[in-house]
């Protein structure tokens, strides 16, 4: 160990001493690179147990989507965008995530999630049980289920939150409580199911038996019954006439539906929050009545931090994957930035010493990024040139070999396709990629072009990113299997 | 020079012109009619009864010989993903038209020209609720 200490130290002012001699020694690009060098070889892993656990899933959100995220938040600074530093990027581990499930190359978002609350691979469609489990099978619930993460924390003497701007009972939120073989189970099993009871049900005993104590999203609905108003004004959807959320208050846990209601919530009693009968808004388009996820990340932490052993936390900004399937790369930007507001206040209530935060994502989309685009080029418009002096990118739109402009954000399939139904059923482009403007292009409702016609765009098998701080989250390192990252929360909660 | 000949011409002529003018403005879209949380605009409001016309896109029709169709901001994605059912967007319009349907292809914009109706209204063939439509309207 002297040996290797010794050896880095000499490398380290080797480096340094070379650097002086070099003709871009005095660049800021070079000086930046020394310092980042620097900052490398000065960390320390933090290696105390973790006293609490804050799993961050931008749904849908892999490298391409985070790219353009990261591109959008720093043009909304007035910046160029590609050298802009997100919160989580920010983080010192870094990890590529391989997400397929079980049975599928192309995950979808029940068995990811199911696969980080669990420690193993699930198949499509299903949450949080075994490998001998088959979707839309109750049959084979019974002696499948697996033990959460969530379980293993309450009896560890910590709580749990769940909170996400999709439904509640959606997969993502779903897999920190819930075990089911069809994720649309969300509030009605099969009539002859009666080895699991429907996904609403299910947070509803968890937050009555202490595995959940603050959740918070979307999707009233699934909790009263059809025919019945919601407590956001619409109908209830459930079809067996039980209204869960007068359960939840008659055992003694807060029912919130506005911010003004969450703000007013005290700490002493578990906390049920639902803002919109189905998905919360995007944030583009919610309404100051409505908590954004940060809002509801600082009311999560505050509550939860008051247990003294502890809390693990799943927070989800599950839109992103919902703007992305409808090829509305905007709105997936924007609740993107939203997303990153909240790891950075997290990171902000939390000390890295005691807190292990993971910033990551279930899966990646069908998006890509055209070229070649110059510096400045906004992520949410048209491909600019390149500017041959200079930095910022030229006046002159980039065409493809039809003329026509193109945007930078992408999709390989989706409702955008530029083949459109003809009258006799077949696909074609009888008059070519449609033509773009800037302000169609930058429009909040503007679709991407794609390639193949699909009613909703699909995801993809790409890896993810995953980004991580404090204890043990130099664990996180190299390409690993998505069902690891259970298993260093596990183990730094656990290290002695 | 200004005569009271040219004076009553021109006085004629502003009406016409305003019309001409509002036939060819650009058209609204449906997100023009909700403000953040799902309530009318004033716009919308304003608007109540007056002929209008809207861009959009037809969503799927409920039904082939229906005698509406929904007009979506967006063209309507079907996400098994997202939604365990079919799930209609907040920003849409019904579009009760004076002929036949002819169907559109969901992602190919259509402008829609009608009178605006606001106020609930439960189709009675499909059961459909709407809170705001287009009467008397024609499409292409």
């Amino acid at each position: 160990m002297k040996l290797l200490t010794a050896s880095v130290l000499a490398l380290a002012s080797a480096s340094a001493a070379f650097a002086q001699d070099l003709p871009q020694a005095s660049s800021q690009w070079f000086t930046d690179g020394q310092a980042t060098l620097q900052a490398q070889l000065d960390r320390q892993p933090i290696t105390g147990r973790a006293k609490n656990v804050i799993l961050f899933i931008a749904d849908g959100n892999g490298v391409a989507s985070n790219y353009m995220n990261r591109l959008w938040a720093g043009q909304q600074e007035g910046g160029m965008g590609d050298d802009y530093v997100q919160p989580q990027e920010a983080f010192p581990n870094l990890a590529l995530v391989k997400t397929y499930n079980i049975n599928a190359q192309t995950p979808d978002s029940a068995p990811t999630a199911g696969a980080m609350n669990t420690g193993v691979k699930q198949r499509f469609n299903l949450i949080n049980l075994g490998e001998e489990a088959i979707h839309d099978d109750c049959s084979t619930v019974a002696g499948n289920e697996l033990t959460l993460f969530s379980e293993m924390m309450t009896d560890a003497g910590k709580s749990v939150g769940a909170i996400t701007t999709a439904r509640l009972t959606h997969a993502t939120p779903a897999a920190v409580y819930a075990k089911t073989a069809n994720r649309n189970w969300e509030d009605e099993v099969p009539a002859d199911c009666s080895a699991q009871t429907d996904i609403a049900s299910q947070l509803i005993n968890a937050l009555e038996s202490g595995v959940v104590d603050i959740a918070l999203g979307g999707g009233a609905r699934y909790f009263v019954p059809k025919g019945t108003a919601t407590p956001n004004g619409g109908e209830g959807h459930r079809p067996d006439g039980v209204n869960l959320v007068e359960t939840a208050q008659s055992n003694g846990i807060q029912y919130v539906s506005d911010k003004a209601g969450l703000d007013a919530t005290t700490n002493d009693k578990p906390i049920l929050g639902m803002w919109t009968d189905s998905h919360a808004s995007y944030e583009a388009d919610r309404p100051e009545t409505e908590p954004s996820l940060a809002d509801m990340t600082r009311k999560a932490i505050e509550y939860l931090g008051e247990n003294e052993n502890g809390f693990y936390l799943e927070i989800e900004a599950g839109r992103v994957d919902h703007a992305n399937h409808d090829t509305n790369a905007k709105r997936a930007m924007i609740d993107g930035k939203a997303f990153a507001d909240a790891v950075a206040l997290a990171d902000e209530l939390t000390e890295d010493a005691d807190t292990l935060i993971i910033v990551t994502a279930d899966h990646e989309h069908a998006i890509a990024m055209n070229g070649y685009c110059g510096r400045g080029t906004p992520i949410d418009g048209l491909c600019y040139d390149v500017a041959q002096t200079g930095i910022m990118h030229s006046d002159d739109l980039v065409f493809g070999s039809d003329d026509k402009p193109y945007t930078v954000v992408g999709y390989l399939n989706g409702v955008g396709s530029v083949m459109v139904e003809q009258p006799d059923g077949t696909f074609a482009a009888p008059e070519g990629r449609p033509e773009i403007t800037q302000e169609e292009a930058q429009d909040i409702d503007y679709v991407q072009q794609s390639l193949i016609p699909k009613s909703s765009e699909s995801h993809s098998g790409v890896d993810v990113a995953l980004y991580a701080k404090g204890p043990w989250a130099h664990l996180f390192d190299g390409t690993i299997e998505q069902n690891v990252i259970f298993h260093v929360m596990d183990y730094a909660v656990t290290a002695e | 020079m200004l005569t009271r000949r040219n004076l009553v011409l021109a006085a004629l002529a502003v009406p016409v012109a305003s019309r001409v003018w509002a036939e060819r403005a650009a058209p609204m879209k449906p997100r023009d009619l909700y403000a953040r949380g799902g309530a009318f605009t004033d716009k919308a409001r304003a608007l109540d009864g007056q002929k209008v016309r809207f861009e959009g896109f037809m969503a799927p029709p409920l039904k082939a010989d229906a005698a509406f169709f929904v007009l979506t901001q967006r063209p309507m994605a079907v996400c098994p993903f997202c939604e365990s059912e079919a799930e209609w967007p907040d920003d849409i319009l019904a579009v009760y038209i004076r002929r036949r349907l002819d169907v559109s292809p969901f992602n190919v914009r259509i402008e829609a020209s009608g009178r605006l109706e606001l106020g609930r209204y439960t189709d009675p063939e499909t059961g459909f609720l709407s809170m705001v439509r287009l009467v008397d309207a024609t499409y292409g």
